[in-house]
C-alpha cells in the first residue's frame, strides 16, 4: 500500500513533471530559439498601375508595378474576377467602371500585407476643341457702356483707334471703316493652346478710286503672352459690359511687334478685290502657346500722318458683315 | 595643498588653450587650401572649371584605378544600355547586368555614376559657397554656371535613383544626416527648377558650346518641365531657342552634329581633347570591339537597329554600322574615335582610348521634338499645325519629306529614338511619356530579360548605404 501511495506520489510526480515539460514544450514553440533575430523586414504591399496605350480597346489593359517589399509570394485580385500570382501581372477590364485591385504580399514565414486601391476605368476621349466665343460677331447695332448703340459694341478698344462706325448692308447691320479715318476693331477671347482655327469674314470694298493712297484691310491675332505685364482678360457676355479701353494691347507699336503677332496664312491684308459686293475671305491660325489672343483687324494705306494713331484708312471705306471663327 | 592648486590651475589653463581652435587648426599661411584658396576672380574661375572637370570624369583607359569618378563617360551604361537600344557585346560582367535588368546593389558601375554626380554637386557647392570672393560683374555668370552643372547632375540622380539626399552646400564630414538621408523627388525638382531659372536669368550664348549658356539652361529646364508635367512652361522655352535671332539650326548634314564639333545644331557639350590623357574620354572606344579596356559595349540591340531601318531615313547610316571583325553585331556609328572611310567619318584621335569626340548632352533637334512633346502635353494624338511644323523639320532632314498630319504619342517616341539614337536619351524618354513598363516588359519578354517596374530606378549603391550607417535606404525590389 504504502508503495503504491509512493508509486502514486512518484506517477503524480512524474505527472507533474510531464505536464510541467508539455508546458515548457509549447513554450518553446512561440519563444525565438537562441541566436535567432526579429523579422526586421516584414512585407509591405504595394503597387502602381499604368492604363495601356493605343488606338483600339488598349484603354481596358492595364499593367501593375509591383512596389512591394519584403515579400516572396504575391496573390492579386483584379475585382473583374481575375486573379493572379505572377509579379507583375497584365489585366483587362471589361468595360468602364470602377475595380478594386488588391495585392497580398507575404513572405515565407506566412507573414501577409494587403494593398488595395480603386481603379476607375475610364475610356480616354480625345479632347474637343471648342469653337471660341465672340460676342457682337454679326455687328448688330447694340447698347454700349456708354454713348448711342453702335454696330461696333463689344469691339472697342480707344489705345488702338477709333470706333468702327455703324452702316448697313448685305441685309443687316454691318461695322464700316472709314475712308481716311483710324477705324478698328478689337475683341479678346479664349482660345486651347495649340489649336488650328479658321477666320472667315465678309467684307466689302467700295470701288477702287485709283488714288495715292488705296484702301486695305488688315486682320492681326495678337497673342496672350504679348498683353501687358499682369493683364487678366474678362470675358464678357453682354456689350454693354465691355470697357472701351484698357486692354492687354495699349498701344500700336506693341500691336506691331511682330512676336506678339500670330500668323495668319494665306495673307493677313486684304486688298481691293475690284468688285463691291460681299465677298467671303478665309484666314488661318495656330493658336500657339496661349489661352488668350486679340482679333483686332483695322483699316490700312492711308495717309499715315492724319490722326492720332500712326495710321489711317485709304480712299475707299471698307464694310465688315460677320465675322467667324471655328476650330478646325 | 597650494601645490595641488597651483597644478590645479595649470592643468585648467592648458585645458583652456587646448580648446582654442588655432591650437588644434591653425591657419595656414604658407600653403593654399580649401578655406582660403577662393579670393578672386580668377581662383572662382578655377573652382568653375573644377565643375566641368568632374562632369567630363577621368579616363578610365589612361588612370585604371576604379575608385576614380567617371562622370558622363559612363552614363550610357545606367541609361542606353537599360533601355532596348543597346547591350554588352558578351553579354556577360557586371556591365550585363544591365541589359538583363538584375542591377545589384553592389554594382561597381551604379556606384561610380552617384558618387561622380555628388562630386559634381560638391565642386558646384563649393564655388557656391565661395561667390562672395567674386567680383560683382562675374559672380552672376559664375553662379549660373554652378548651378546648371548642378541641376543637371541632379536631374540625372533623380530620374535615376528617385528620391536621393539633398545637398544644395558644402556640408561637413560628420554631417551624415544631410549626406544619406533621402528627401521627396518633388524637393529635389523643386532645387533643379530654381537652378536652372538662375542660370536662365545669369547667362548668355556667348560662349563656346562647352560653356553653360542660357540656351543650355533653357533646353534642360525644358526637359525638366517636360518631366513634370508642365507643358506650357516647357513649349515657352523651347520656343525661346528656337527664335531664329538665337542663331540655332539643324545641321543639313546628320553626320556633321557629331564630326563637324562646335557647331551651331549642339547646344550644350561636354568637351573632351585627343590625345590628352586628362582630357579625353574612353567610351568611344569602349563602344568598339576590344580596343578599349571592355570587349565592346553599348552595341545596337536588333530592336533598335529595325526601329533605325524603318524610320531612321538617312540617318540610319550614321547610327549604326556592322561591326566588320563580328558581322553578327552593330556598332554605335556616333562619336566613333577611328573614323569609317566608307562612311567618310574622319579619324577623330590617333589614340582611340584617349578620344576627342565631345559629349552632346543637348542639341537643337531634341528641342524641336520637345516643342512637339510639349503640344502633344500628354495626349495621345495632336493634329496641331504648331506641333507638325517642328516635327516635320526633324523628318525633312532625315529625307522623310512626306507630310505628316497627325502625330501620336508613340510616332514622337520613335522619332525621338531614331534622331536620339545612343545619345543617352531612350530611357528617360520613355519613363517621361509613361510608357517605360509597357515598352520594356515586351521588350524584356520578347529577349528573355528579367524586366519589372522596379528595375525603371537603379539600386543605391550598397557601398553608400554602409557608409550611412543604416541611414539611407533601398529602393523597392533591391
Amino acid at each position: 500500500m504504502k508503495q503504491i501511495i509512493k508509486n502514486k506520489k512518484q506517477i503524480v510526480k512524474v505527472a507533474f513533471i510531464a505536464f510541467l515539460v508539455t508546458i515548457v514544450g509549447c513554450e518553446d514553440n512561440t519563444l525565438p530559439a537562441a541566436g535567432s533575430i526579429a523579422d526586421l523586414t516584414p512585407p509591405e504591399a504595394l503597387f502602381a498601375f499604368s492604363q495601356g496605350i493605343g488606338s483600339d480597346d488598349e484603354w481596358k489593359t492595364y499593367s501593375f508595378a509591383n512596389l512591394s517589399t519584403g515579400a516572396t509570394d504575391y496573390s492579386w485580385d483584379f475585382g473583374n474576377g481575375i486573379m493572379s500570382t505572377d509579379f507583375e501581372p497584365f489585366t483587362t477590364f471589361p468595360g468602364e467602371g470602377s475595380f478594386t485591385v488588391s495585392l497580398t504580399s507575404s513572405d515565407k514565414l506566412g507573414v501577409e500585407s494587403t494593398y488595395s486601391e480603386v481603379i476607375e476605368v475610364l475610356e480616354p476621349i480625345a479632347a474637343v476643341v471648342p469653337n471660341p466665343v465672340l460676342v457682337n460677331a454679326e455687328f448688330v447695332k447694340l447698347p454700349k457702356s456708354s454713348g448711342s448703340d453702335c454696330a461696333c459694341s463689344g469691339w472697342i478698344n480707344k489705345s488702338l483707334g477709333d470706333q468702327g462706325e455703324s452702316s448697313s448692308g448685305n441685309g443687316s447691320d454691318v461695322v464700316k471703316f472709314d475712308n481716311n479715318e483710324p477705324d478698328h476693331i478689337y475683341q479678346e477671347f479664349e482660345v486651347t493652346p495649340n489649336a488650328d482655327y479658321t477666320i472667315t469674314i465678309i467684307t466689302q470694298f467700295k470701288d477702287p478710286l485709283n488714288g495715292t493712297y488705296p484702301a486695305e484691310l488688315e486682320l492681326r491675332v495678337l497673342a496672350g503672352s504679348g498683353y501687358i505685364n499682369g493683364y487678366t482678360p474678362t470675358y464678357y457676355t453682354n456689350t454693354v459690359d465691355f470697357p472701351q479701353d484698357g486692354y492687354g494691347y495699349t498701344t500700336i507699336s506693341q500691336v506691331e511687334t511682330a512676336a506678339n503677332n500670330i500668323v495668319l496664312t494665306p495673307t493677313n491684308v486684304l486688298s481691293n478685290p475690284s468688285d463691291d459686293s460681299y465677298l467671303t475671305n478665309t484666314f488661318r491660325f495656330n493658336a500657339g502657346n496661349n489661352t488668350s489672343v486679340a482679333l483686332y483687324i483695322r483699316g490700312i494705306g492711308g495717309d499715315p500722318t492724319v490722326g492720332n494713331f500712326g495710321y489711317t484708312s485709304g480712299d475707299e471705306e471698307i464694310r465688315l458683315d460677320s465675322v467667324v471663327i471655328i476650330a478646325d | 595643498m597650494r601645490q595641488i592648486k597651483f597644478l590645479t590651475l595649470l592643468v585648467l589653463t592648458v585645458l583652456v588653450t587646448s580648446c582654442e581652435d588655432t591650437f588644434l587648426s591653425p591657419d595656414l599661411n604658407t600653403g593654399i587650401n580649401a578655406d582660403n584658396y577662393f579670393t578672386n576672380d580668377d581662383e572662382i574661375a578655377t573652382g568653375v572649371l573644377n565643375i566641368y572637370d568632374g562632369v567630363q570624369g577621368v579616363n578610365a583607359a589612361k588612370f585604371t584605378n576604379n575608385d576614380l569618378n567617371h562622370g558622363v563617360q559612363v552614363e550610357f551604361y545606367v541609361t542606353e544600355m537599360r533601355s532596348d537600344n543597346t547591350r554588352t557585346k558578351s553579354q556577360e560582367g557586371e556591365a550585363a547586368q544591365f541589359e538583363f535588368y538584375n542591377v545589384q546593389a553592389t554594382n561597381g558601375i551604379v556606384l561610380d555614376n552617384y558618387r561622380s554626380y555628388y562630386n559634381v554637386i560638391y565642386r558646384a557647392n563649393l564655388v557656391l559657397d565661395n561667390l562672395g570672393a567674386a567680383s560683382t560683374g562675374n559672380a552672376p555668370k559664375f553662379e549660373g554656371e554652378a548651378k546648371f552643372l548642378r541641376a543637371y547632375a541632379y536631374f540625372q540622380l533623380v530620374r535615376l535613383f528617385g528620391d536621393v539626399p539633398l545637398i544644395d552646400k558644402v556640408i561637413a564630414p560628420l554631417d551624415t544626416q544631410t549626406a544619406f538621408t533621402r528627401v521627396s523627388s518633388s524637393e529635389i525638382y523643386n532645387l533643379i527648377v530654381s537652378d536652372l531659372e538662375t542660370a536662365v536669368a545669369n547667362l548668355d550664348d556667348s560662349g563656346s558650346n562647352d560653356q553653360a549658356s542660357k540656351a543650355a539652361a533653357e533646353g534642360l529646364l525644358a526637359k525638366v518641365f517636360l518631366t513634370l508635367g508642365r507643358y506650357g512652361e516647357a513649349q515657352s522655352l523651347c520656343e525661346s531657342i528656337m527664335d531664329p535671332s538665337r542663331g540655332f539650326v539643324l545641321e543639313s548634314d546628320f553626320r556633321d552634329i557629331f564630326y563637324s564639333e562646335d557647331n551651331d545644331e549642339v547646344i550644350f557639350a561636354v568637351g573632351y581633347l585627343a590625345g590628352s590623357n586628362d582630357d579625353s574620354q574612353n567610351f568611344s572606344a569602349e563602344w568598339l570591339n576590344a580596343v578599349g579596356r571592355t570587349s565592346g559595349v553599348n552595341y545596337v540591340t536588333l530592336d533598335a537597329k529595325a526601329s533605325l531601318d524603318a524610320n531612321g531615313g538617312s540617318r540610319a547610316q550614321y547610327s549604326y554600322r556592322n561591326d566588320i571583325t563580328q558581322p553578327s553585331q552593330y556598332q554605335v556609328v556616333k562619336y566613333l574615335p577611328d573614323g569609317d572611310t566608307t562612311l567618310g567619318i574622319p579619324v577623330t584621335s590617333s589614340d582611340p582610348t584617349s578620344a576627342g569626340n565631345d559629349w552632346v548632352v543637348l542639341r537643337y533637334a531634341d528641342v524641336v521634338l520637345m516643342h512637339v512633346e510639349a503640344i502633344l502635353a500628354g495626349a495621345q494624338e495632336t493634329t496641331s499645325t504648331n506641333a507638325i511644323a517642328s516635327f516635320q523639320l526633324i523628318r525633312d532632314r532625315a529625307g522623310l519629306t512626306t507630310p505628316v498630319t497627325s502625330i501620336t504619342k508613340e510616332d514622337l517616341l520613335e522619332e525621338r529614338r531614331v534622331e536620339l539614337a545612343f545619345e543617352n536619351q531612350r530611357f528617360f524618354d520613355l519613363v517621361r511619356m509613361g510608357v517605360a513598363q509597357d515598352v520594356l516588359s515586351a521588350f524584356s519578354n520578347a529577349n528573355g530579360l528579367g524586366f519589372s517596374a522596379s528595375d525603371l530606378l537603379l539600386p543605391i549603391p550598397q557601398a553608400e548605404i554602409g557608409l550611412s550607417n543604416g541611414v539611407l535606404t533601398q529602393n523597392p525590389g533591391y
